[in-house]
């Protein structure tokens, strides 16, 4: 609770980003007793900034997509966890991500994540929990020739399915499997480092499964994402994250996803993401623009 | 179209980056991180920084701190186009059975980069030297 005395009075809607983080905050404390009871040195051993952020579905990544590296700094024989709470603001929508994951001898990744989006215009709002993991396949981000492969599912359940398919969705939850390469390429663009991510997504999800799964005018389908990222110093990158979705809602047309990130490790345990959205249409509602806030410990 | 646009713009600059990636300056490697009075400076900087480090200090207990140095400051001149060439064991000879894991590497590598910080090294000389020393993760561990 430290963190949240010292870092989010600072930013703005702090008593509502620091409410998500409360409402979950038994999945943070159980992180935090994970990290402290299983981890001899409390900072894993890779190099700052391996471990990606949280992104919205629980897995390390970059925010809208998740990538190859798993989740805080823990290496070979170390056990690591992470804690975020993330909140966006669009036009119409609120999105409300509390999230944990645990990264097992970088090999594991499981990740849990309550996702919660508040219906400004249309009022109510639509809940799901994520359910993840993620296995290293091959390789290291900043190491292997080839980068770092990794593939990953991600278990989603409405909590209340009645909106989603009244909206024509065929299933209140489902399962997305992802394969995912990320790698650094050493000072490659004015000296900086530069991370580049593909994933590639097996989905039936409509709205990352917040419009429920599958519909009339489609189903499962492959999507791509991807992300490019310049590390303007060992503690900050920027960079551009592209989400293709499918579009299986002929009353909910839905676009793909874009954003423009920032983030920055104060250290290998606390990490800021800020970043400006675009999400092109949801639920009706066209042209969804706006803010995005994460912050993420890491033990 | 819009979109089709962005993603378009996207790949672009994808394109361009790794089009950055080949594009050399006429300088050395080995002259931008300062030549072998720098690279020594590093090499002596990073030794202390293993002598602190409880978790580090005893893979070195058996050896001779001098000949390291000295093949240690040879390995990062040939490795940085500068005029020495490295004539120590391969890598993955001089590593063999050592029970190194990724800790130990990502410990090394964090203690390098500090060192090269320290002396007064700048990102994109480091960012350089690391990109080249990083290939030899694979030569290190292979004989663990």
């Amino acid at each position: 609770m430290t963190l949240r005395r010292t870092v989010l009075p600072n930013m703005p809607s702090s008593s509502s980003l620091t409410k998500g983080l409360l409402r979950h905050g038994v999945v943070a404390c159980i992180a935090i007793s994970l990290a402290l009871a299983a981890t001899p040195t409390l900072a894993g051993s890779r190099i700052l900034g391996t471990g990606g952020v949280s992104a919205i579905e629980g897995a390390a990544g970059g925010g809208l997509s998740p990538w190859a590296m798993l989740s805080s700094t823990a290496s070979e024989q170390e056990v690591g966890v992470t804690a975020s709470a993330t909140r966006a603001w669009v036009d119409d929508y609120r999105l409300t991500v509390s999230g944990a994951s645990v990264n097992i001898y970088d090999r594991v990744e499981v990740s849990v994540a309550r996702q919660t989006l508040d219906l400004d215009t249309l009022g109510g709002e639509l809940e799901q929990d994520i359910y993840g993991a993620k296995i290293r396949l091959l390789g290291d981000v900043l190491y292997h020739p080839w980068g770092i492969w990794s593939v990953g599912i991600q278990h989603k359940r409405l909590v209340d399915g009645t909106t989603p398919t009244a909206l024509g969705a065929d299933e209140t939850r489902g399962t997305d499997a992802y394969l995912s390469a990320s790698k650094l390429l050493f000072s490659a663009f004015a000296g900086r480092n530069v991370l580049l991510n593909a994933s590639l997504r097996n989905t039936d999800a409509n709205q990352g499964g917040l419009l429920g799964f599958g519909g009339d005018q489609g189903n499962r389908a492959w999507v791509a994402e991807g992300s490019v990222g310049v590390f303007v110093t060992p503690q900050w990158v920027i960079g551009t994250e592209y989400r293709q979705k499918p579009d299986n809602l002929s009353v909910a047309r839905e676009d793909d996803w874009q954003s423009l990130y920032s983030a920055y490790f104060f250290n290998k345990h606390l990490s800021l993401t800020g970043a400006w959205l675009d999400l092109g249409d949801i639920a009706g509602l066209p042209s969804q623009r706006g803010g995005y806030l994460s912050l993420q410990a890491a033990f | 179209m819009r979109r089709c646009l962005i993603a378009l713009l996207f790949a672009g600059s994808a394109f361009t980056l790794a089009g950055c990636a080949h594009h050399s300056t006429s300088t050395t490697l080995y002259e931008r991180l300062g030549g072998e009075t720098s690279i020594d400076g590093v090499v002596e900087n990073f030794l202390y920084r293993i002598a602190d480090d409880a978790d580090m200090v005893g893979f070195f207990a058996n050896t001779n701190i001098d000949y390291f140095a000295a093949s240690l400051a040879s390995k990062l001149c040939d490795v940085s186009d500068g005029p020495c060439r490295y004539e120590g064991p391969p890598m993955d000879r001089a590593h063999q059975n050592m029970g190194l894991t990724d800790v130990h590497f990502n410990r090394l590598v964090e203690h390098l980069d500090a060192a090269m910080q320290e002396e007064g090294i700048g990102l994109r000389a480091r960012n350089e030297l690391l990109g080249r020393l990083a290939p030899m993760y694979s030569e290190v561990i292979r004989l663990q």
